[in-house]
């Protein structure tokens, strides 16, 4: 039987890669071996992207890169998706992910969608273009615990100051998180975000970051005292 | 104000001090309390937009427009219209990975899409600006932003997956770039930009492949008609420098996410112009830095020799006037109290 070890890295390696059927045939061996899939995703596939999220921080990949590796990625999810059926995957949190208003630019947003996915949360996403009552809808739906609003230029940058008070409005206590090519610290401080990416890459830890924030400034319910 | 001073710097010569070209796109329809919907409708609110506040910024260029979903449109692309912002493009013909050829998408007329609106404010604005002795800028979409408005985001992997088809559909791009440049020639624009912003998102491979060749008949045409082309791009384009460097434009203009002083030597060395790139969101927009200070910077660090004191981008729609006064003001200051640099004698 080969080493899991050595499979996780060539699941690794080959989204990196972005190599689709290289990714399929690894997976494929994993599956053939039994390994739980679970770890497959984390360990393999998924530890994959985090390279690809340093390396396009880094500007040696770019969104071309990024994209193929994603493409990769899913190619062995869904290989590993018919075993995990059934097994107990604990949700991070449930995420509700948009581009803002007037806005049609979406690959910054896909990116972080599947981080955050990858990362184990739960994503409602909205697509790009969202009006704003949008955004305050889906979060009371789904009962979110963030917010993901991107936007790419300047000019509809200006609708997540209208947009984070609404949202904070309809429920008190979700973090909002932005992100997306204009925006910055200040600039998310200044809108009343509570939390900020420069790269998708660094969306998981952000999310969670957030998540444990909000968390511990929210009133304890009288159950919970 | 002066047209051959930006004309000049653009060309990468040393000037007597910076021309000041603020990109004011539906900013211009703020400036005169309209809706960008209505103004971009409207030839005739245009000419106003564009004479009014060219004349209030004291530019020495002014856009006629800065509206990368003119081409789009005039090739069959859907447009969503907002009250604060340019139209966005909502459809996109080649998704199904059919090539433009294949679908009958035919290159632009003067009597396509939004084309008739804007040559018209064009015609009426010209006169206007010439009085100021600024120039009517025209600005059209770049190969890799258009490509991406007709494929949609599949154009980035299609790079390496799909190459003939992302060749064809950026051949074609370059085709219509080349009819706007001829608009614009047409109109009388002495300077000509490619606005290619998402450009800046790809290695300097892929600009070599899929950028830098499809901007060429449009630049090819702007230079026959004897007028000054400049490449403008967004975002952090650090790796693909050389590339905008080099494309054949004259001159080149990159956004707030760049260091300035970077971006200068790499002008120098290469012998082009630089426009750029006082800071449109923390500066101008939001005033979370000081636009006078920020002008200052930008003009230390620029110097006089190609240099072009400009917004990082377009400027949004509300940006109040007042922090354009600010950098007017600024630049006034400047050259009142610094001594050129040595090389501007």
């Amino acid at each position: 039987m080969p080493d899991i070890e050595e499979l996780l890295k060539a699941m690794h390696d080959e989204v990196v890669s972005f190599n689709e059927e290289g990714v399929r045939e690894a997976t494929a061996a994993f599956n053939a071996a039994e390994y739980d899939p679970l770890r497959g995703i984390l360990d393999g596939l998924a530890a994959g992207m985090n390279t690809v999220g340093r390396l396009f921080k880094d500007q040696e990949y770019f969104v071309p890169e990024v994209l193929l590796c994603a493409e990769a990625m899913n190619a062995g999810v869904e290989l590993l998706k018919p075993r995990m059926r059934g097994a107990e995957v604990k949700s991070e949190g449930t995420v509700v992910l948009g581009t803002v208003q007037g806005d049609v630019h979406d690959i910054g947003k896909n990116l972080v969608k599947m981080m955050l996915e990858v990362g184990g949360f739960t994503v409602h996403d909205l697509g790009a273009n969202v009006p704003h009552e949008r955004f305050v809808e889906e979060v009371l739906r789904t009962d979110a615990d963030l917010v993901g609003i991107s936007a790419m230029m300047t000019t509809t940058m200006m609708g997540m100051k209208t947009v984070i008070p609404m949202i904070k409005a309809g429920k008190p206590g979700v973090g909002v998180l932005v992100g997306g090519a204009p925006v910055t610290h200040q600039i998310a401080a200044m809108f009343k975000a509570d939390g900020y990416t420069q790269s998708a890459a660094d969306i998981v830890a952000e999310a969670k970051r957030v998540m444990a924030a909000t968390r511990r400034a929210a009133p304890a319910c009288c159950c919970q005292r | 104000m002066s047209k051959q001073l930006l004309i000049d710097a653009i060309h990468g010569r040393t000037t007597p001090k910076a021309p000041w070209f603020p990109y004011a796109g539906v900013n211009s329809a703020f400036n005169i309390k309209e809706k960008a919907e209505d103004y971009l409708r409207d030839p005739r609110l245009i000419a106003k937009g564009v004479a009014q506040t060219a004349k209030r910024y004291r530019a020495d260029g002014f856009p006629l427009l800065f509206d990368l979903s003119v081409e789009a449109n005039a090739v069959g692309c859907e447009l969503r219209w907002w009250a604060d912002n340019v139209p966005s493009v909502v459809t996109h013909p080649c998704s199904k990975m059919q090539t433009p050829r294949e679908l009958g998408l035919k290159v632009p007329t003067q009597e396509s899409g939004r084309w008739p609106v804007v040559l018209e404010a064009g015609r009426l604005a010209k006169p206007e600006l010439d009085a100021q002795d600024c120039v009517l800028v025209g600005l059209y979409c770049g190969p890799l932003t258009l490509a991406s408005h007709l494929a949609g985001v599949r154009i980035f992997t299609d790079t390496y997956k799909n190459k003939a088809f992302a060749h064809e559909v950026l051949a074609f791009a370059d085709e219509v770039g080349a009819a706007s440049a001829k608009f614009y020639a047409d109109l009388g624009c002495e300077v000509i930009g490619i606005v290619d912003p998402v450009a800046s998102q790809v290695k300097s491979e892929t600009f070599a492949e899929f950028v830098a060749p499809y901007a060429q008949k449009g630049i090819e045409v702007i230079h026959k008609a004897g007028a000054t082309s400049i490449f403008l791009i967004c975002g952090d384009c650090t790796k693909v420098m050389e590339n905008v460097c080099t494309i054949g434009t004259h001159g080149f203009a990159i956004d707030e996410q760049l260091n300035l002083g970077f971006v200068r030597d790499m002008a120098l060395k290469h012998g082009v112009g630089f426009a750029g790139n006082l800071k449109l969101t923390m500066a101008l927009s939001l005033g979370l830095i000081s636009p006078r200070e920020d002008t200052l910077v930008s003009l230390a660090a620029g110097g006089t020799r190609g240099f072009v004191l400009a917004a990082g981008c377009d400027l949004p729609y509300d940006v109040p006037a007042e922090s354009i006064d600010q950098v007017m003001e600024a630049r006034d200051w400047y050259y009142e109290n610094y001594t050129p640099y040595p090389d501007a004698k």
